[in-house]
This record gives C-alpha cells, sequence and structure tokens, in this order.
C-alpha cells in the first residue's frame, strides 16, 4: 500500500544529527477549535496539569507514544486568535512558541488544530507560526461539521500548498488519530514553503527590527524574523511573570517606526493582516469548495431562541434555577456522608491515640481543618459538572451574550459573568477563570469583587445562623428561604455595588469593547465532562487544603496554647485563656457596636482561614463538643448564651447581623492567597482585606444601631 | 465621526436589523480592537448579517457567530447589501 508522503516510515538508522530524546509537540489553535478534545484523545489520562509560574494561566503536559514505542510530550497550549496577545492566556502561548519563558523549553514541532467549517480565519494563526521555521502538523478538525455546513475541504491540496502534513481528522469521534501519529512518529518532519509577501511600507523596519533581534535579544535569524513581523501588531505587548523583557535598542527601533508611520498616516497593522489573509485567501482558493447552499443552521434555530431577547433570558432563569438546585440539594447526602466519614475518622484517631496535644493537634487541627474543605467537594464538582456541561453544548458562551447588557451597567461585560458565576461554589476557581478577560482593569476589578459572592463556605454559617434565629418548629420553611436568599441577593448587590465603585473611581476607564466567538451548539460530551470536573475538582483540593492544613494547624496552636493552669479546665475555660481568647477580647471593643463578643470575636479571628470554621469554633467555646452526655445542638447552647448582664447573646439583631459580616467580610486565607497569585503583588489582596471587611463593619454597625433603635 | 459621514448609507452594526447583511467598510474603534476585529476575519469588505439583538448584537461572519457589545457594534461600520444581493 502507497502512503502519503507524511506517514512514511522513519529510516532504519536515524541520523546522526537526530537529537537523541523524543520531540516536544505543541498543541495550537484558535478557540473552540477541538485543540483539547484532541489533546485528550492523544494523551488519554496520562496528563500532567498545572500552573505557568507567576500567572494562573494553566499548563497542561502529556504523553502519547508514537508508532515505535516511544514517548512523544505534548504541552497543551491555551487558545488564542492571533500571537499579539491580548490577555495573559495568550501571552503565554506566545512566549512559550518564541522562547521566551524561561520554565518552558522551546516546543521542537508543533500541531495547529484547525476548524475546517472556519478554515480561512484558523489558518491566520498557522501563518503567523509558519513564520517561525519550526516543523509544523496542520489537524484539520471538525471535518464533519464543514461538510454539514456545505463546505468540502480538500485536505491533500492544503498538504501539497504547504509541504507540511496536513491530516484530516474528527477529534470528538477518533477519527484521523491514527494517521497523526504517525506524522508525529516521523523522525524529521519538513519546513513549510511558506511565502508571503511582507507589505512594502513595513518591510524596512522589519529588517531593521529583526537585525536588532538578533544581535540584541539573540534570536535565531527565523524567530527573529517572526518576531518583528509580531511587535508590530502587538499594541498592548501584554507581558506575564516569567517572560523575559526585550532589549532597550529593539524597543527604541520599534517606537521610532511607530512614530514614523503615525505622522505618516500608515496603518501598519492593518497592512500587515490584509497582507496575511491575501496570502491565506490564495492558498485557501482550491482548498475550500462550497458543494451546496445551506440554510439556517440548527445552531441559527437553537439561537433564535436561546439569544431571543425574552426567551433567552426564561431559558437564561431556567438554566441558572436548576444549577444552584443542583448544589445546595443534590450535593447534600454527600456532604453529610463525608462529614461523617471525617468525623468517624477523627473520632477513630482520637480512640487510638493517649491524650495528649498531638492527638488534639490531628484530631482539631488537621482532620478537623482539611475535613473543612473537602466537605464542600460534591458542591464544587456539581458545579463544575453544570459548567463543564454549559460549556461543551455551547450555552455558556451564550449566557456569558445575554449578561452582557447588565454586566455592562456597572462598567464590567459579559466575560465577567462567567467568573462571578463559578464564585458561587468557591471564589477560588471563579478567580482563575478570569484569566480569559482581555482587559487587565475588568480582570482586576472581577477578582476584586467575585469573593463578595455568597460562596458555599458561608452556607453552614448561614444556616446556623437561620436554625438560632429561627427554631424549627417555630417558622415556616418558606421564611428561612427567604432569609437564605436574602443573603445572596445581599452579596450580589455587593458584587454590582462595588463593581460600579471601582470603574468610576480607581480603575477609571471607558466602557470595553467586547468581541466573542459563540461556538456552534454541540451535543454535550461526557467523558470530557467528567474529566474536566475531576481534574479541577483535584486542584481546588490541592490549593485550598495545602493552605487550610497550614491555617488549621496554626489555628489549633492559638486556641491550644497557653495552657490553663488548672489541668481539669474545661475546652471553654481553655480557649477563653488561649491565644486566640485573649485576641477575641482584644478584638471586643471593635465589635461590641456590632452586638458581638469576644467569644464571637474569637469565632470571627478563627474564621479566617475559611468562613465555615466559624461554626467548629462556636462548638468549641459553647463546650458543645465537650458536653458528653448532653445531646443539646450547638444552636441551643447559642440560644442560651448571655451577655456578663444577663441579656441575650445571640438575639435575632445578632444573628442577622452576623450573617451580613459574613456576606460582607473576605474571611478566606485560600482567596486570599489566589489573589496574590493572581494580581502578583501583596497590595490587591491586603486592599480586597481591607474594603470588604470594612464594608461588613460599617453596614452591621448600621444595621445593628438601626435595629436597636427600633427596638429589636 | 468617522471620515466617510458623508457617505450616507454607512451605519453602525448595531443599527443594522436583524437578519439584514452587509459589507464592513471602516473600523472606528481603538487599534487593539481593530487588530483583534481584523485578526477575527472581520476587517473591511468582509460581509456580515446581524442575527439578533439590539445592546449586545449576534452576527455572523464567515460561517462564525460573533457576539459584540454595544460600544463594539457601534465602531464598525456597514454598508448594508440590498435583499436581492444577500
Amino acid at each position: 500500500m502507497n502512503l502519503p508522503s507524511h506517514i512514511t516510515p522513519p529510516p532504519r538508522r536515524r541520523p546522526a544529527s537526530a537529537p537523541d530524546r523524543a520531540p516536544v509537540y505543541a498543541i495550537v489553535g484558535n478557540p473552540n477549535c477541538g485543540k483539547t478534545t484532541l489533546f485528550n484523545a492523544l494523551t488519554g489520562l496520562r496528563q500532567k496539569v498545572g500552573n505557568y509560574p507567576g500567572v494562573t494561566v494553566e499548563k497542561k503536559i502529556g504523553t502519547t507514544w508514537s508508532q515505535h514505542g516511544r514517548p512523544i510530550q505534548i504541552i497543551d497550549l491555551p487558545g488564542a486568535y492571533s500571537l499579539a496577545a491580548r490577555s495573559p492566556d495568550e501571552a503565554v502561548l506566545r512566549d512559550v512558541l518564541f522562547g521566551r519563558r524561561e520554565d518552558t523549553p522551546q516546543p521542537d514541532r508543533i500541531i495547529c488544530v484547525v476548524d475546517a467549517a472556519n478554515l480561512e480565519r484558523n489558518l491566520y494563526l498557522v501563518h503567523q507560526i509558519l513564520d517561525l521555521g519550526r516543523p509544523v502538523i496542520i489537524a484539520l478538525n471538525m471535518m464533519d461539521m464543514a461538510a454539514t455546513a456545505g463546505l468540502k475541504v480538500d485536505a491533500a491540496e492544503l498538504e501539497g500548498e504547504l509541504g507540511i502534513p496536513v491530516i484530516a481528522c474528527e477529534a470528538v469521534h477518533g477519527r484521523g488519530l491514527v494517521e497523526l501519529k504517525l506524522a508525529m512518529s516521523r523522525v524529521e518532519l519538513p519546513l513549510a514553503r511558506h511565502r508571503w509577501d511582507v507589505p512594502g511600507p513595513v518591510a524596512p523596519a522589519v529588517t531593521d527590527l529583526q537585525a536588532s533581534l538578533r544581535d540584541h535579544d539573540a534570536r535565531s535569524p527565523l524567530i527573529a524574523r517572526a518576531e518583528a513581523l509580531l511587535l508590530l501588531t502587538d499594541f498592548d505587548a501584554v507581558r506575564v511573570a516569567g517572560s523575559r523583557p526585550l532589549s532597550s535598542r529593539t524597543h527604541q527601533i520599534l517606537d521610532q517606526w511607530r512614530q514614523r508611520w503615525e505622522a505618516e498616516g500608515t496603518d501598519w497593522s492593518g497592512l500587515l493582516i490584509r497582507s496575511r489573509y491575501d496570502a491565506i485567501g490564495l492558498l485557501c482558493r482550491d482548498v475550500i469548495v462550497r458543494t451546496r447552499e445551506t440554510g439556517p443552521s440548527r445552531s441559527d434555530r437553537i439561537d433564535a431562541v436561546l439569544c431571543h431577547s425574552v426567551w433567552g433570558w426564561a431559558v437564561f432563569a431556567v438554566i441558572m434555577a436548576a444549577l444552584f438546585f443542583s448544589i445546595f440539594s443534590l450535593a447534600e447526602s454527600p456532604m453529610n456522608f463525608i462529614d461523617e466519614q471525617v468525623a468517624g475518622f477523627g473520632g477513630w484517631v482520637k480512640g487510638q491515640m493517649a491524650p495528649g496535644d498531638l492527638r488534639d493537634l490531628l484530631t482539631d487541627g488537621v482532620i478537623g481543618g482539611v475535613g473543612g474543605i473537602v466537605i464542600f467537594l460534591p458542591q464544587i464538582l456539581i458545579l463544575f459538572f453544570f459548567v463543564g456541561l454549559l460549556e461543551s453544548t455551547g450555552y455558556l458562551a451564550r449566557a456569558a451574550f445575554i449578561m452582557d447588557r447588565p454586566m455592562s451597567k456597572v462598567g464590567l461585560n459579559g466575560r465577567s459573568f462567567i467568573p462571578l458565576l463559578g464564585s458561587y461554589a468557591c471564589a477560588i476557581p471563579g478567580i482563575m477563570a478570569t484569566r480569559t478577560i482581555e482587559n487587565a482593569r475588568d480582570r482586576l476589578v472581577t477578582i476584586l469583587v467575585a469573593p463578595l459572592m455568597s460562596c458555599s463556605a458561608r452556607l453552614p454559617v448561614y444556616l446556623l445562623m437561620i436554625a438560632t434565629l429561627l427554631p424549627g418548629d417555630t417558622m415556616p420553611a418558606v421564611t428561612k428561604a427567604a432569609i437564605m436568599l436574602g443573603m445572596y441577593a445581599l452579596g450580589t448587590t455587593g458584587v454590582f455595588f462595588f463593581a460600579w465603585l471601582f470603574k468610576r473611581t480607581l480603575f477609571k476607564s471607558a466602557p470595553q469593547h467586547m468581541i466573542m466567538e459563540l461556538p456552534p451548539y454541540q451535543p454535550p460530551r461526557l467523558k470530557e465532562i467528567l474529566r474536566h470536573m475531576f481534574e479541577r475538582g483535584w486542584l481546588f483540593l490541592k490549593n485550598a487544603g495545602t493552605i487550610i492544613l497550614g491555617i488549621s494547624i496554626v489555628l489549633w496552636f492559638l486556641t491550644a496554647y497557653p495552657k490553663h493552669p488548672n489541668p481539669d479546665a474545661t475546652a471553654t475555660e481553655q480557649i477563653a485563656q488561649s491565644f486566640a481568647g485573649q485576641a477575641g477580647h482584644l478584638l471586643e471593643p471593635v465589635i461590641k457596636p456590632l452586638g458581638f463578643d469576644w467569644r464571637i470575636g474569637i469565632g470571627l479571628i478563627t474564621s479566617f482561614a475559611a468562613r465555615e470554621v466559624f461554626v467548629s469554633s462556636m462548638g468549641v467555646i459553647f463546650g458543645v463538643e465537650s458536653a458528653k452526655d448532653d445531646t443539646t445542638p450547638l444552636r441551643d447552647a447559642l440560644r442560651a448564651a448571655h451577655w456578663p448582664g444577663g441579656a441575650p447573646l445571640f438575639t435575632p439583631l445578632v444573628c442577622l447581623v452576623l450573617m451580613v459580616f459574613y456576606v460582607f467580610a473576605m474571611q478566606c486565607m485560600s482567596t486570599v492567597a489566589v489573589v496574590k497569585r493572581e494580581t502578583n503583588s501583596w497590595r490587591w489582596p491586603l486592599f480586597q482585606i481591607a474594603y470588604m471587611t470594612g464594608t461588613a463593619w460599617l453596614v452591621c454597625l448600621v444595621f445593628y444601631q438601626v435595629g436597636r433603635t427600633l427596638g429589636y | 465621526m468617522p471620515s466617510f459621514s458623508s457617505l450616507k448609507n454607512l451605519i453602525p452594526v448595531c443599527q443594522l436589523p436583524a437578519g439584514a447583511s452587509a459589507r464592513i467598510c471602516e473600523l472606528t474603534g481603538d487599534d487593539s480592537f481593530c487588530q483583534r476585529v481584523r485578526e477575527m476575519g472581520f476587517g473591511e469588505a468582509a460581509l456580515v448579517t446581524k442575527i439578533s439583538g439590539s445592546s449586545t448584537s449576534l452576527c455572523l461572519v464567515k460561517g462564525t457567530r460573533i457576539a459584540l457589545n454595544h460600544r463594539a457594534a457601534m465602531s464598525i461600520w456597514v454598508e448594508p447589501l440590498p435583499a436581492n444581493a444577500r
């Protein structure tokens, strides 16, 4: 059988110059071109997920096997329309391909995944990548969708034109993977016959910049030319931590040319883009054949409803309601199960060890602390399942489209909706999702307001306070649900208010342009959704769990030391004179105007690690755990608590004020750590702590004092 | 105002009626926006069909559905095509 040129078996003896190690491939492509599906299909479960140091852009490396059984490493790079970066995601793609990152080796070969149904636009990025002079394989994905759209895309013709392997595939159905792996297994890959004429007015600038990049920035000649072309269209020059800066000489040449063109009125960037598209148009002339005219597609028909000004909102409301119902109802049983298992395990450890500090550290500090985070895993997984489902079907982009209008009222755009939605489960994945927001100011504002969304860690506090406020037998469930919804509404209002405030003060700027591709609707790919869900769940546990573990140990120390002089002292007496207790007493003058005493103060201090710690702290402080034969639940203990003068401590007003405090206060060390990493500075997390906790104090003060004046 | 204001039949995309097609004539946003729009194949001479929307517009360009917020849709000036030319 005659095989196409690109899958010709390699020679028996490898050339002496061939590197001994297997080549490293980078997989690149536009957003929504099926790049990640192809990466998953090639690597299976052999993936390592991490972050590029200094930024929260995900770094995915996987392994596949060549036809000779040798491992091939593949780096999955973020999706981008162009190498002229507009966001940290795109900047990482550019910097890895140009070898600018210290932490990632420059890939030896590149797989460009292109959507066959949108070939010309997808080839723009390929055209820029071919400038790099690296071996490239083109994976012509979504051939089935191109056929549905009435297009015949000739892979052999494109291969003939470019002189590099072009593999037709359908990653979703696993078609074309064998051919792709065979091409990847080749010892040597041809370089592209890549010809295009740089427009006359900009050609001298390319030559100057190329020379400077070669001489002052130590670039190879080919990379220098590609980078020179890129610099002319890289207006924002988004730099991310870990990428090497350019020399001052290169900057100087670039500035000189820009000033000259501006004076002459030359649109140098437009010229370069048009010139590339002209070359792509010529390339595709015989590659794409329209076989038939098609009417409105399935996606068009669905969009007519889902993006409709009335029906669109109705469907959006139903989907959001289903999402929240699932998070709070489906998660209940697994959360109870985890809670019981953690408590059971803690009890078992307690039974196996002799009483002492080590036992308390393990049971109260380590198991209690980490258990407090693990319990939220079901909600996080359900949220990620839903987000994955919406993303996989193509609806998530429509949700951002629908939400663009309300978001624009506060100066943000639809892109901020997805991170904020994620923050209802946990602010950490929400903040990590902001990396797709192109505008740096919008991104920062979204990061600053995301923790105001009522995350699942606030739930235990709300539930305890509602139980204390409204005993189960005296108030209908609907009142409790209304209070709970009120807290969520308050947090969401806070998000919109502070976003509006920040966009008019700290981050004042004109409203931003938003341009966003809406991918075609597709049936959900359950395998990918589940993989994504578990990957995210694991990252959540790793990021949050490790920090919580450390903080829990520190907090345990603060509540366990110094030891009470009386060895028979109760847990309540011990905590009262511990470091945390002393801090609670110190804090009391500040929180007394809110109706809180020093015991609540300890809860506020300990729950700075994570909000849900407040509940366990109250249990320790009010001696519920130590009351061996007493089955009185915590809420009854709280309702029985009094000020020294005899007045009840947890009045309905104080319970409400405490809930309001948790709506606004920045009580989450893990979020602080993630914001620090995302913004690469302590300035913004410290500002966030100050503005959120300051607001919480002020709102609670007004709430409590007005409530007292009204006689509550 | 764009430099081509004398050409009376040009309108921004946000004013294009749903279902109508047009040819993109000029981009008036900042350099960075114009560049991204052109890179996505939404540049001058491209054909665009408005699907829906007024404050946020949904358009079809070269087979791709693109969402534009009001500011972006105000920055893309198009020449509507007669119904028989679509």
